[in-house]
This record gives structure tokens, C-alpha cells and sequence, in this order.
């Protein structure tokens, strides 16, 4: 797949990083190469130890590599003067953590809101943006909560409505369905994937979690620090006690799936939104049946 | 990220009524002491302010009452009264001496009053007479209570036995009270005869009282003429030279109490926030982002301070003459000034203690598990 600078949204040539020096020396990245296209999503696995983190973190800019370039929208960041970083890492990417990372003083709207008003935007309309982006991520009713009153997977959509109200090219998220429950994290997903798809912008995704496998675009094996193996993934096909479903693509068992009958058929979704969005243009989506 | 401080602070109720109650109480400690000099420095100057004399001649390099000794001869008094723009004089006698009642010893300023006294008499007599005569006094009605005595009894003055035939109000002060008695007891009582301790002038109706203190300077040698302002302001500098020390100990002790508090609950409020100042220098938000948030953290917890302080200061100002304790407490806007400054110097140096913390701060902590 050959695509020309321009092209990509990241562009990581011959990433290293290393701690320490002489005997005690550790390469926790080596010789990492890696190109991001709008709107694909690129899933990074590998075991404990295998320098992903270090990765994510040189790609988001929060850690300088020891060797090699990181190019970002045609500006090499990895160049750049520490003092110009929180600026890039304010208005060009968006983080989700594992953690979800909100702050516990402040409501779903302010946790949203702050992030925009650290880039410059106007309290008020900073505001409107948090409660608009919140609000298409269905947490109208949720506004005003405190992050101790909202579940896991509210908590990751307030934090995933943090990560795009600055309308950064580049979702970077840490074992975004680690903490959640099997349907919240396929609901999670499901954001993710639409945020790649819908809005064009690049999702590099670090995770255990095989079932993200399904909507990534590409998945890359790190170990020891090293790009090992290189998967694109096509799209799961529906075999035996496995249905796919049909909004999202991804392979759902049917016994845990929810389920609705169109036109004499069952149909399997991995989340609730999956099967409302289904339910407002059934026509729109490429029917199999499941 | 006002708003984030304003949320931080409210969040942990326990430690904002720390913060908040410890710089109070550190602000309480300045401004009531503030409170209760003001309140001397008023008072003290009660009877110059209530003398009814526009213009107050003492001998030569005297320029007060507190501490101090006066003589002029009687003659003064003939040759001011000829002054141009002089409309009348009544000399007083003047010492400081104690008024014994039983076993209380009060400091009070002995004042000796002429028969038909026009200016220096008491001027708000609660009960009795206004001008003693021989073997009579009349005395502050707070420090006759506080005595045990009222009209009728008897009082010590410098060996002599004293009847109280009134009792005034306004007359005393957390230094001192005013006793009056009749220039003849008082001239009895020291000895000396032809003289006086001051000269109390009363200019004509539309002449400044400066113009005339300098034609009495003119016309009469070897005195000290002053205006009452000025002779008020003197007054109140030889309280404010006493006091000063002991005020800047105290505001001091107050500030290091306020700074001591801030500083650790600031530092404490930083050090639990790690995570989450880390999460936001990783998301983006510059140390600069962060120190204002904890500096606003700070002032707005100083601002509440402030104002719980003034609030229980007031309090007091108000409760305190109800429970019979001989003290006026006055907030001056002076004061005022000062404490905000303080308080602002307060918030100031405690938010810069955890500035390495936030400067030390790894934004790549953020994708770290807890």
C-alpha cells in the first residue's frame, strides 16, 4: 500500500526509543515504521512489556523518540521544541484512556468543556460544544453528572466526547474497553468505528481486546519492541454459532447479541446503538443474513 | 480553569473548612487587633475630640495629654484671650492618676474644671451632675460599674476622698478614663496655685482655627498652640508609637499562622491532584495552565478567609460592648487594605510551594495504570 506523505495523518519512520545508557541500556522501542491514513483504524496488540505504551506515547507526543522521525499533518513533532507540544497534543489529538482519566470535581460537561477552553475557546461556546458532542453520544441526561455517578461506559464516551471537541485528526486510546463490560465495550467500539468512517479521522488503538480486531483496519503485533506482523483484516464473515452485525461489522454470538426480526429475518447487533441506527434505515446497510 | 479551581476547592469539604477556617482565624488575629488599636486610637482622643475648643495651648514642647505634664501660667489665659479671633478660654487642670474604689485602681486622666467650666466638661452625663464642686467627681459609668459604685459613694483620687455626683459616658478607653473634678480640689490637692495645665480656645464664629493658633503664636511666648485636629493627631501617634511594635508581632504571628496553613493545604490539595494535573499536561494544558489553577485554588480559599475573618471581627465589634468589657473595636478602611494585602500575599506565596511538583509533572504518566 503505497500512499504518498500527504496522505497520511501519521507518518512514523524509524521510531527508537531507549532508556538508560552503557550496561544499562533498555530499547523499549526499536526501528518502528508506521503509517496512519484518515479514517482507518489501526489496532496495536502485543504482550505485557512489548513497548506499546512507550509507542502510544511518542506518537501522541508525549515522549520524544531516541532516534527516528514522527511527522504529523506534514510537521515533524518529533522535532519540535518542548515548549510547542501541549499545543499539538491539545488541538491535533484526541486521548482515551483505560482509565477514562475524567476529573472527579467536575460534571460530564465541564470534563468535556475544559479541554476546548485550554485550546482557546470561549467558556460559553466551549460549553455548547462539550454539551452538543455529549448529547450525540446519548449522554443527554448525564450533563450535569459528576464522573462518581456515571457507569463505565458513560464515563468512556464523556472522555471520548473530550477527545474530539477539539476536532483533532488522530484518536489515540489505551485499552479503551478494558474496564467495561463486554456490551459497553462493543458499544464503544461501535463510536470508534463511526468516528474513523464517519468523520475521517485517523484511530490508532493499543489494546488485549481481540474483539477490536473487528473493526480495526489493520493490526500490528509489537513484541520486544518490534513491529513482528502486520494483519489486514477483512471484514469477519458469519460461520457457525457467529452472527455479524450488519451495522458495524463486527461478529457478535447471537445468543448474547441483541436481536430484532426484518422482513422474516433475524438480525444480531453488538450494541444498543448498532440496533437503533438499524432500525432508522434498515435499506442502508448491506443485509446478510445472520 | 477557574472553574476547575472553584470545583477542586468545594469538592473536599474537610479540607476547604481547614484552609478556609485556619486563614480566618490568621486574619481574624490581625484585623481584631487592627480592630481594637483603631478603637483605642478613637477613644483615646474622646475627650480632646468632645473638648468643644477649637484650639489647645500647653506649655512649651508639649504636644499631648498621654504621658505627659503641663504648666502655663494663669496669666496664659488673659493674654490669649486678647488675641484677635479668640471668642473665649477656659483652662483645665490636668494629671494621670489613678481612681481608687475599694480595691479596683483605675488609670484615668484627672481633669480639674473652673466654676462655670464652658469647654473640657463631660459631655454626655448619663445620671448627675456635670460640673463637680469641692470634695466631688464625676467619672466614666463603665468603670464606676466595673467598680461596683454609683452615686453617692466614694472614691480615692491622690489621698483624697472623692463623692461621685456624675457619671459619664464615652469616657473611657482600653488605656485610660476621664475622672473631673474642681480646679480648687485639684490645686489643693498639688499644691500650686496661679497655674494651669492647658488652655482650651474657642475661635469666633467663621475664624479658622489654624489662622488664630498662628496669631496666638505670635501674640504669647513659650507655649505650644495646636489646633484640636492636631492636638487629636498627637494624641494618637503617642498610642500608635506604643502599639506599633506589638501590632507588626502580632500581624506577624497572624500572617505565618495564615501562610502555614495555605501553604499545606495547597501543597496537600496538589499532591492529591497529581493524576489528574498530569492527565490534563498530557491532554495538553501548559504548566502555566496549572499554576493559575492553583493559584486561583489559593485566593479563592484566602478571598473566604477574608471575609469569614471580617464577618467574626464585626461580630465582635458589635457583641463586645454588650458584654461589659471596656473596649471599642473600629475596622478601619486602612485596615482593610492592609489584611487583603495580606491575604493576597497569602495566596501568592503558598501557590508558588508546589510549583515543582506541577513542573516536575510527566504528561506520559497518563497512559501509566494506576
Amino acid at each position: 500500500m503505497i500512499n504518498s506523505l500527504n496522505d497520511k495523518t501519521l507518518q512514523i519512520s524509524h521510531v527508537s526509543k531507549r532508556y538508560g545508557a552503557g550496561t544499562t541500556e533498555v530499547t523499549a522501542v526499536h526501528d518502528v515504521s508506521l503509517a496512519v491514513s484518515p479514517g482507518e483504524i489501526v489496532l496495536i496488540m502485543g504482550p505485557s512489556g512489548s513497548g506499546k505504551t512507550t509507542l502510544l506515547s511518542m506518537l501522541g507526543a508525549l515522549l520524544k523518540p531516541t532516534q527516528g522521525t514522527i511527522q504529523l499533518n506534514g510537521t515533524i513533532i518529533s522535532a519540535l521544541a518542548e515548549n510547542r507540544l501541549p499545543d499539538i497534543r491539545l488541538k491535533q489529538f484526541g486521548f482515551i484512556f483505560q482509565d477514562f482519566n475524567l476529573l472527579s470535581a467536575l460534571t460530564a460537561l465541564e470534563n468535556v468543556a475544559i479541554v476546548a477552553e485550554l485550546a482557546g475557546v470561549k467558556p460559553s461556546e466551549a460549553r455548547r460544544k462539550a454539551a452538543s458532542l455529549l448529547i450525540e453520544l446519548g449522554l443527554s441526561e448525564r450533563l450535569n453528572f459528576l464522573p462518581e455517578k456515571l457507569s463505565g461506559g458513560e464515563k468512556q464516551r464523556v472522555a471520548i466526547a473530550r477527545a474530539l471537541v477539539n476536532d483533532p485528526m488522530l484518536i489515540l486510546a489505551d485499552e479503551p474497553t478494558a474496564n467495561l463490560d463486554s456490551k459497553i465495550g462493543h458499544e464503544i467500539m461501535r463510536l470508534l468505528r463511526r468516528i474513523a468512517q464517519e468523520q475521517g479521522r485517523s484511530v490508532v488503538i493499543v489494546s488485549h481486546d481481540q474483539r477490536i480486531k473487528d473493526i480495526a483496519d489493520r493490526v500490528l503485533w509489537l513484541e520486544d519492541g518490534e513491529i513482528k506482523d502486520t494483519v489486514i483484516t477483512l471484514a469477519p464473515r458469519a460461520s457457525a454459532g457467529v452472527a455479524i452485525d450488519p451495522v458495524c461489522g463486527m461478529s457478535v454470538k447471537p445468543e448474547q447479541a441483541i436481536q430484532i426480526e426484518w422482513k422474516g429475518q433475524i438480525y444480531s447487533f453488538c450494541a444498543q446503538g448498532c440496533r437503533n441506527e438499524f432500525i432508522e434505515d434498515p435499506q442502508k446497510f448491506n443485509l446478510e443474513v445472520s | 480553569m477557574i472553574s476547575l479551581a472553584f470545583h477542586n476547592l468545594f469538592q473536599n469539604k474537610i479540607r476547604m473548612l481547614i484552609s478556609v477556617g485556619g486563614v480566618a482565624l490568621a486574619l481574624l488575629l490581625i484585623l481584631s487587633l487592627d480592630a481594637i488599636f483603631s478603637g483605642v486610637e478613637k477613644r483615646v482622643t474622646a475627650y480632646i475630640d468632645n473638648s468643644g475648643a477649637d484650639i489647645w495651648v500647653s506649655q512649651d514642647d508639649v504636644f499631648n495629654l498621654h504621658m505627659a505634664s503641663s504648666s502655663l501660667p494663669d496669666s496664659v489665659a488673659r493674654r490669649v484671650k486678647t488675641v484677635q479671633g479668640v471668642a473665649s478660654v477656659s483652662p483645665i487642670m490636668y494629671l494621670t492618676n489613678n481612681v481608687v474604689a475599694g480595691d479596683e485602681r483605675n488609670l484615668a486622666y484627672i481633669i480639674g474644671l473652673p466654676e462655670n467650666a464652658k469647654f473640657g466638661i463631660p459631655w454626655k452625663v448619663l445620671v448627675g451632675r456635670d460640673l463637680p464642686e469641692e470634695g466631688e467627681v464625676v467619672m466614666d459609668r463603665g468603670v464606676a460599674e466595673n467598680s461596683g459604685i454609683g452615686l453617692g459613694d466614694d472614691v480615692e483620687i491622690l489621698g483624697e476622698e472623692f463623692e461621685v455626683v456624675g457619671l459619664s459616658e464615652g469616657t473611657a478607653s482600653l488605656v485610660n478614663s476621664v475622672a473631673f473634678i474642681s480646679q480648687k480640689d485639684f490645686e489643693t490637692m498639688r499644691g500650686s496655685y496661679d497655674t494651669i495645665s492647658f488652655l482650651l480656645v474657642k475661635v469666633l464664629e467663621g475664624e479658622s482655627p489654624e489662622i488664630v493658633a498662628e496669631h496666638i503664636k505670635a501674640r504669647v511666648r513659650d507655649v505650644t498652640v495646636q489646633t484640636r485636629v492636631q492636638f487629636a493627631r498627637q494624641e494618637r501617634q503617642v498610642v500608635k508609637d506604643m502599639s506599633t511594635d506589638l501590632i507588626t508581632i502580632m500581624n506577624l504571628i497572624g500572617f505565618l499562622i495564615g501562610l502555614a496553613v495555605m501553604a499545606l493545604t495547597v501543597y496537600t490539595s496538589t499532591l492529591s491532584r497529581r493524576r489528574e494535573y498530569g492527565m490534563l499536561k498530557g491532554l495538553g494544558a501548559r504548566n502555566i495552565d496549572l499554576y493559575l489553577t492553583v493559584l486561583a485554588q489559593a485566593i479563592l480559599s484566602v478571598m473566604l478567609g477574608f471575609f469569614f475573618g471580617l464577618a467574626i471581627t464585626l461580630l465582635l465589634t458589635l457583641v463586645i460592648p454588650f458584654i461589659g468589657i471596656n473596649l471599642t473595636m473600629v475596622v478601619s478602611p486602612a485596615s482593610l487594605i492592609k489584611v487583603g494585602a495580606v491575604s493576597f500575599l497569602l495566596a501568592a506565596i503558598s501557590a508558588t510551594i508546589p510549583i515543582r511538583q506541577i513542573a516536575g509533572l510527566d504528561p506520559a504518566m497518563v497512559f501509566r495504570r494506576r
